[in-house]
């Protein structure tokens, strides 16, 4: 499975994206839309947007991340151009029995980005880098 | 990448040998690397490579991430290339391509890690048996950060210059299962390269040729070189030779797109290629769409 959206996903998030801008919510037919692509994180994905637990970083060079943070109050840090995220659902679900496109994290992420509620914050280069490469203090 | 690997071949190739032309265009934004899979000491011949002609012939600046140290380099090359002892430094360092220290003057336009799997046993916590579940999340932690810098320096690059192409990530892994050990299963993968597959879109196989043709050569020994992936959309081979450089290539060379007496010829090479090595999972070789015949003196690996 390879780690960009398919077609009927990333169709998905842009016609949620154009509801939400339109009517400030998601109809029915887009959640039930959600829940049969991406799966049961689905739900738990929608639970982390209405909790505004996703926040956009950047830093000087232009580098951007989301963090993502999750429902034991650890944060996770995932990429903006491809799916990966450093907590046990991926890692078992995703990677180890591809019985999932996401997890909840990523997807908290992409639904927040497309419906412009991302928090944002700034940082350095150098925190940038220990965040990327996984070596940040937690 | 592709293009990359192709003007290495291109590059080395002899007029002599030479069948046909060889396109060399650049990648599609959003592929976004090439796994080199096989023989260490081939693969890393063919980064190698691959870094010299990127920054000799089309003018890039290269980063090699290598754990092993290259003891002769031009002076030219030498700030090229980084030496990370653990997986955690070599994470850092490709994540701190970003920084303004590495994107001035120019950005990089290629980054090449040798020997994936050399870097992930680092992530196996001691265990030297069978696969463990840290490797393969390090595996897509590597794999998506070298996605990801492609992708943000490929954006420095648009906005320094309309012309330029995009960052290109080329990686060399060699697999610890061997289909032949493994009595030929289809179902013998790695799940490493299985993640691996995930983030690099286009796979160069390097498979060496065992049978009797490859033993009458002699010293010089014969290997296939295959492209697969979904990155790659039109079927072509390779025909080169390669006198004057260290490591001594010979490919065979029919385009795909043309229906001639060469092409005829390398399917049925493919198909002689099967019979000699049953043990190779039929998907495998019927997934390729590029195939090449590299003959190789080992007297420089």
């Amino acid at each position: 499975m390879p780690s960009l959206l398919p077609a009927v996903a990333e169709q998905l998030f842009r016609d949620i994206q154009k509801t939400y801008q339109e009517t400030s919510q998601i109809p029915d037919d887009l959640l039930i839309a959600l829940k049969f692509v991406f799966g049961p994180c689905a739900l738990q994905a929608l639970d982390l947007v209405d909790q505004r637990s996703v926040t956009c970083l950047s830093s000087p060079s232009g580098r951007k991340a989301f963090q993502v943070m999750g429902g034991s109050g650890r944060l996770y840090t995932c990429f903006v151009s491809c799916h990966y995220c450093p907590c046990p659902a991926f890692a078992y679900t995703v990677l180890r029995r591809n019985e999932g496109l996401l997890c909840k994290h990523v997807l908290a992420a992409y639904l927040c980005q497309a419906l412009g509620v991302t928090q944002e914050e700034s940082v350095s280069d150098q925190q940038m880098s220990k965040l990327l490469s996984g070596t940040a203090a937690p | 990448m592709t293009d990359i690997l192709t003007l290495v071949f291109k590059t080395f190739m002899s007029q002599t040998d030479l069948k046909k032309d060889l396109t060399v265009s650049p990648p599609p934004p959003t592929t976004c690397g090439a796994l080199v899979v096989g023989d260490h000491s081939v693969s890393r011949s063919v980064l190698l490579l691959a870094a010299v002609t990127a920054a000799s012939q089309m003018g890039m600046r290269v980063m090699f991430f290598t754990q092993t140290q290259i003891q002769s380099l031009p002076a030219s090359l030498q700030k090229c290339f980084s030496y990370p002892r653990t997986v955690e430094e070599l994470l850092l360092q490709i994540a701190s391509l970003h920084e303004s220290t590495n994107t001035s003057p120019t950005p990089p336009s290629l980054i090449i890690v040798d020997r994936l799997e050399s870097f992930l046993s680092d992530s196996r916590g001691g265990s030297h048996s069978g696969f463990h579940p840290g490797e393969q999340s390090c595996a897509a932690h590597l794999s998506a950060l070298l996605c990801d810098t492609a992708a943000f320096l490929t954006q420095v690059l648009e906005q320094r210059s309309s012309t330029s192409g995009p960052c290109r990530v080329i990686a060399s892994f060699q697999s610890e299962v061997d289909p032949e050990q493994a009595g030929g299963e289809p179902s013998a993968t790695d799940p490493i390269l299985d993640i691996l597959d995930r983030y690099f879109q286009v796979r160069c196989t390097l498979d060496q040729d065992r049978g009797y043709e490859a033993v009458a050569a002699g010293l010089q020994q014969l290997w296939h070189i295959y492209l697969s992936g979904r990155g790659i959309t039109e079927a072509s081979c390779l025909t080169f030779s390669w006198p004057c450089f260290p490591v001594l290539l010979t490919a065979t060379l029919a385009r795909g797109s043309r229906r001639t007496a060469i092409q005829k010829d390398s399917r049925q090479l493919v198909r002689e290629d099967y019979s000699l090595r049953p043990s190779l999972p039929l998907r495998t070789l019927m997934s390729h769409t590029c195939v090449a015949r590299v003959c190789i003196d080992h007297s420089f690996v």
